[in-house]
């Protein structure tokens, strides 16, 4: 099976993100990044049915040239090789304009199977997989526990909410967006990092893959969020705690 | 102007955030310019559901092959309904199955969803957070073409009197739509929703919750916390971690990964308040975070709150509770 | 005087059959000795170079070899009865070299010793009270082997160390007797032939058991790496540890035939101590019995048939085993390099280690927790950032910047530091040091946290750094080394000390316990700092296993992070001797051991000790104004 894993350059959970001056965007400079961790849980469901049916896992990214790093990373959890579709302007794109990218690179390789993560750490927006399954026609579900080969495609465990799953059959090629958790993954490892300085990485421009990069849905501003609520903080011993927030809840709030 | 509001089922009734979606959509147009929309293969019952506000109209988009949810049927269904309607907006609560369906749907007609909204001001401009929660950003829909919009869950107030039906008013009317779906256009095979574990917990529709967190340290501890749920008459839930740790079943989960609530009260015990957890209780009526670490995020949302050793707190209150009910 | 004592007899003629059975025997013994001790030798040779390996400087090389060998320091100092007894015989044997050459040598008519001779007959007293000291001590060795039966020997008797306890016996024996009779007599002729042939039977057996080690640990001692539990570099690109023979090196191999097999590594070991499958003995002869099957170019793996992945990954990293080794074995480095070749290659899966190598692939600290934390507590305490003014750079580190417990032994420093008027400042982003990522072989993770530490406090220009927790401290101050030149660094430890006449103490009624931590300890040999820091607070009294014998609290080796363990915890182990003590404090000075303990502690009920490090005794000893 041809499996490609769409993975996305995220700044770290860890970094402290600041509004650049502009307002428009986060500042850039300074910052760390790392790999989407639902994308790592993509990755990491392709590498495993590469182990169990044989095949190729071909990591697919777009972003500037700092991305690379990202994609040495999958290379050395174990892909066979990389597409890195430069662009410097993914974040002025909505998830159409990304899709668009990500669909002609994918378009070249023919694959069985896409897989990506659900959403993005920084974005969130949770679209890109589905709107690239409608670009190729290609069949998509999203929610991705579980990923199983059968004879005539794939069967897949998909989370709902509230506790339930559901088992959904489908033909390949497919698309499928995996929810963090499904798996455990591996960590990095020396001898794979090695490994990989010698998988090829194909470089492909943003600007010759011919899409339209005119988005529908803009994004004026960024800000930080207005505390909502103000908390009232009920002091003393324990005692004096359980009692005052028995006494708030009976008759201030009245839900006891 | 219309606007197109599609709202969902659960437990054969129309989903709480599908109303939390109909209040939304009242910051774009009136009431009576919007079309609700309930689709499957026997929606008579939601529909009537739905008639109960004061909605332009309630269009049931019923197919056979709707029986159920296929993204490719959905799309297919609600694509030719907008072909029909040209609705300037189209508005869906933010479920894991609009998730599913919706931005194929917005990208048929070459437009993009603006998901996961959490408030709607004039303009319209559209709020969502990104960056884990940390940041919010403010979008706008460009150019021409119906602006898909799905709203959060717990963002807006599902009981907004603007369309409760005056008693004096008719019935809103109800209108058929029958797509032409084939087949062989729906690819994937859904097979029937099955349960993580053999019990059911409906969290749900509990009035009252007592959750547990990390902060609980072993699973030897969580009868401390038991006995606060019994004394209040509340369902026992939990963060992530204690769920992973299988010291209790998935089911009793809440957070972005498990169950969505929003009781009366929602007691937090020992949990920071990560987002993933926040989203799934913030909706909640009265938030009550018991924690030693005075910074712990739950604060952020609590409306009471006790800075404590839980293993101090816990006992006393579930003492006091006791005693004031007796 | 000299001459009315009895003068040693030793036949002066041999004839030439006599000569003939000598010369034949010998050839046959020292066949059979070459037969096994060549192929060891070639077992040793063709291992790989160690790529690391320095003769020079050589003066600590040669006082090891002075202080170890020939003085036999360790063997004795650890376990005193046993280690003279040892002692003895070691020495006995080294005054029997020149004794024993001539005994040969006068079987083909070149003797060099005349028995008569003034200086010969001074020597050969010399030589036999040796002799007496050593067949005593070959006696008593042999009833704590065969009657006492120490449990680290070994639950099997071990016949072949009984066989030569009655050569080396024999030896001795034989030499003596021979004062007792005269040149002419034919008992001279028997004893001489006696002693001969336990000589003749003696020498192969060196090669073919344990007693190897005669010929093998002085250069063992000699070469080591030195340095305590210094993990060696990689070399090259297929270099990932230990994963097969053709990784061992000729200093490990060199070990691995060392090994004497007394089993104070065992002894010693927390893991073997509390039910676990490690057994550091166990470690080194399995190596050995690689080397055997296998051989040093093998592709077969080493955690396999010989020693296996689960005792590798129960080791704390304590040290204990290898600062008992009496014959210069360097088991962390072992242990380790099979850590390494087992995470490198990504062979081992363990959920709890993959967690914390994701956390700190994608995060900054080993807990998994958002840096805005360490951020919030860093603004709400107004602790100052460095910004290269200060005198000092207060290292957080993962447990100082986000545990509770952590946290409060930083402010309580920071009392500390203020009142002592001491300039510092915290770095406004920091990353755990790699300590639990090194220690379990995780070499492409320690290289990231390493490289990203040096160049963040490069950038910030830290003169020096002082820690309060000495897993930070080693790992700056010797692993960092691999990837840069990291600033000076110290515990809190030795920080407070120095300035301890000016702290106040007010030393009442508390009895304080306190607690060496391997990483201090051992790893640093900072015993008293602490110690001085602890006893502005109280009184000191001592656990029964203290200071280089000090007990592992568990976490170490990145242990902290694995989940539970098998057996008997090891915090539960150590606690329960410091409660015992009947101390009202237990003094720490690591954050990982306060962790372990606070659990451990608790478990030993009501009246258990109150747990503080010894920052907090020596703030609580500060005036209260000072307060922050």
């Amino acid at each position: 099976m041809k499996i490609i894993a769409a993975i996305k350059q995220v700044p770290e959970r860890d970094a402290q993100v600041r509004i650049d001056s502009a307002g428009k965007w986060i500042d850039e400079a300074d910052l760390q990044y790392a790999m989407n961790e639902p994308d790592a849980y993509a990755l990491e469901e392709a590498l495993q049915l590469k182990e169990k049916a044989g095949g190729e896992v071909i990591v697919l990214s777009a972003g500037p040239e700092r991305v690379g790093q990202t994609i040495r990373e999958g290379l050395a959890k174990g892909a066979d090789r990389a597409i890195h579709v430069v662009c410097d302007d993914l974040a002025s794109r909505d998830a159409l304009g990304v899709a668009r990218l990500l669909a002609e690179a994918i378009k070249a390789e023919n694959p069985d199977l896409i897989l990506t993560g659900l959403q993005s750490e920084d974005l969130g927006l949770g679209q890109t997989g589905v709107i690239v399954a409608e670009l190729l026609g290609l069949p998509h579900t999203s929610l991705i526990l579980q990923v199983e080969k059968t004879d005539s495609g794939l069967k897949v465990k998909r989370e709902l909410e509230e506790g339930w799953f559901q088992s959904i059959e489908l033909p390949t090629p497919a698309v499928l967006t995996i929810q963090s958790g499904g798996t455990k993954l591996r960590y990095a490892t020396l001898m794979g990092i090695k490994r990989a300085k010698t998988k090829e990485v194909r470089m492909v421009n943003a600007t010759d893959l011919g899409v339209n990069a005119a988005p529908v849905v803009t994004l004026d501003a960024i800000m930080l969020p207005k505390k909502q609520k103000s908390t009232q903080i009920l002091d003393g011993s324990a005692k004096e705690a359980a009692a005052a927030l028995v006494e708030k809840l009976k008759f201030e709030a009245r839900v006891l | 102007m219309s606007v197109l509001l599609v709202l969902e089922e659960r437990g054969g009734r129309i989903s709480r955030t599908s109303w939390e979606a109909a209040a939304a959509v009242l910051r774009l147009a009136p009431a009576n310019e919007v079309t609700a929309v309930v689709i499957g293969a026997q929606t008579e019952s939601l529909a009537n559901e739905a008639a109960t506000k004061a909605f332009g109209k309630v269009v049931r988009v019923e197919h056979p092959l709707l029986a159920h949810y296929t993204s490719d049927g959905y799309c297919a269904a609600l694509h030719q309904l907008i072909q029909k309607e040209s609705p300037a907006y189209i508005v869906f609560p933010h479920s894991y199955q609009v998730r599913d369906y919706a931005p194929a749907l917005a990208c048929r007609i070459g437009q993009v969803l603006i998901g996961d909204v959490i408030d709607i001001a004039d303009g319209p401009v559209f709020t969502r957070q990104f960056m884990q929660g940390r940041l919010n950003g403010s979008y706008r829909h460009a150019g021409g073409g119906p602006c898909f919009v799905s709203v959060q869950a717990g963002a807006f107030r599902p009981d907004v009197p603007d369309i409760a039906l005056p008693d004096a008013a008719g019935a809103t009317p109800i209108e058929a739509f029958a797509p032409s779906i084939d087949a062989a256009q729906i690819r994937t095979r859904p097979g029937e929703p099955f349960r993580g574990s053999a019990q059911t917990v409906d969290l749900g529709s509990a009035q009252l919750i007592v959750s547990v967190g990390r902060g609980i340290r072993e699973a030897e501890n969580l009868p401390l916390v038991q006995d606060l749920a019994t004394a209040l008459g509340a369902e026992l839930a939990a963060s992530r971690p204690i769920c992973d740790n299988g010291w209790l079943p998935m089911e009793r989960q809440v957070g972005s990964s498990g169950q969505s609530v929003a009781p009366k009260l929602y007691l937090a015990v020992g949990i920071s308040g990560a987002i993933q957890h926040l989203v799934g209780m913030k909706g909640s009526q009265c938030i009550v975070a018991i924690n030693k670490d005075p910074d712990a995020p739950i604060f952020e949302v609590a409306d009471y709150g006790i800075v404590g050793d839980l293993f101090e707190v816990v006992p006393a209150l579930t003492e006091t509770v006791k005693a004031s009910k007796s | 005087m000299i001459f009315a004592l009895p003068t040693l007899a030793e036949p002066q003629h041999f004839s030439s059959a006599e000569r003939l059975i000598f010369v034949a025997l010998a050839a046959v013994s020292v066949w059979a000795f070459w037969n096994r001790f060549g192929i060891v030798l070639r077992k040793i040779l063709q291992s790989k170079k160690d790529a690391d390996f320095r003769l020079f400087p050589i003066g600590r090389r040669v006082w090891d070899f002075f202080w170890e060998v020939m003085c036999q320091a360790k063997v004795i100092r650890q376990r005193p009865l046993p280690g003279l007894a040892h002692a003895f015989v070691f020495w006995a044997f080294c005054a029997f070299v020149l004794v024993t050459l001539n005994h040969c040598a006068t079987a083909l008519g070149i003797g060099f010793l005349a028995p008569e001779g003034f200086i010969s007959r001074c020597y050969f007293y010399f030589a036999a009270a040796f002799a007496l000291a050593c067949a005593l001590g070959i006696l008593g060795l042999f009833v704590r082997r065969f009657l006492l039966r120490p449990k680290w020997l070994g639950e099997m008797v071990s016949w072949e160390s009984g066989l030569i306890a009655l050569l080396i016996f024999a030896l001795m024996a034989t030499y003596l007797a021979a004062f007792f009779v005269t040149n002419a007599s034919p008992a001279a002729r028997v004893l001489w032939w006696a002693h001969t042939l336990t000589l003749l039977i003696f020498l192969p057996l060196i090669p073919h058991t344990k007693h190897l080690h005669l010929v093998l640990s002085p250069v063992t001692v000699f070469l080591s790496r030195g340095g305590f539990s210094r993990i060696p570099p990689l070399s090259g690109d297929e270099d990932f540890g230990l994963v097969a023979g053709k990784d061992l090196t000729q200093i490990v191999s060199l070990q691995a035939y060392s090994c004497v097999e007394c089993g104070r590594c065992t002894e010693h070991c927390p893991a073997n101590n509390t039910g676990k499958t490690l057994n550091p003995k166990q470690i080194v002869l399995g190596l050995r019995g690689y080397l055997n099957e296998f051989g040093p170019a093998s592709e077969e793996p080493l955690l396999g048939k010989y020693n296996s992945q689960q005792a590798a990954f129960e080791c704390t990293t304590c040290g204990a085993c290898e600062f008992q080794c009496p014959v210069g074995i360097e088991h962390v480095p072992i242990l380790v390099g099979l850590r390494r070749g087992a995470v490198n290659t990504g062979a081992w899966e363990d959920t709890h280690g993959a967690k914390l190598f994701l956390a700190l692939e994608r995060g900054s600290n080993a807990l998994g927790i958002p840096a805005v934390e360490r951020d919030k507590f860093v603004e709400k305490n107004a602790l100052p950032l460095y910004d290269g003014t200060q005198e000092y750079c207060l290292w957080l580190g993962c447990m100082g910047g986000y545990d509770p417990k952590g946290r409060e032994i930083i402010l309580a420093l920071v009392r500390v530091m203020q009142h002592l008027g001491v300039t510092f400042g915290v770095l406004r982003k920091e990353k755990c040091t790699g300590d639990p990522v090194r220690r379990l072989g995780n070499d492409l993770l320690f290289q990231q946290l390493a490289e990203s530490n040096i160049e963040a406090l490069a950038q910030s220009k830290t003169k020096k750094i002082v820690s309060i927790c000495p897993h930070c401290v080693r790992t700056i101050q010797e692993d960092w080394k691999e990837y840069g030149t990291p600033p000076p660094v110290e515990h809190h430890s030795e920080f407070m000390a120095r300035h301890r006449d000016v702290l106040p103490k007010q030393q009442g009624s508390e009895k304080i316990v306190f607690h060496d931590p391997c990483y201090l300890g051992r790893y640093r040999n900072i015993y008293d700092e602490p110690r001085a820091v602890a006893s502005l607070a109280g009184q000191l009294i001592e656990a029964p296993r203290h200071r280089e014998r000090s007990f592992c609290c568990g976490a170490g080796g990145g242990l902290a992070f694995l989940g539970e363990e098998h057996g008997e915890r090891v915090s539960h182990n150590r606690a329960a001797e410091l409660a015992a003590t009947g101390a009202s404090i237990v003094g720490a000075a690591c954050p990982f051991c306060n962790t372990m303990f606070r659990d451990a502690l608790a478990a030993q009920g009501a009246g258990a000790p109150q747990l503080l490090d010894i920052a907090q005794l020596a703030a609580r000893v500060l005036p209260q104004d000072n307060a922050t």
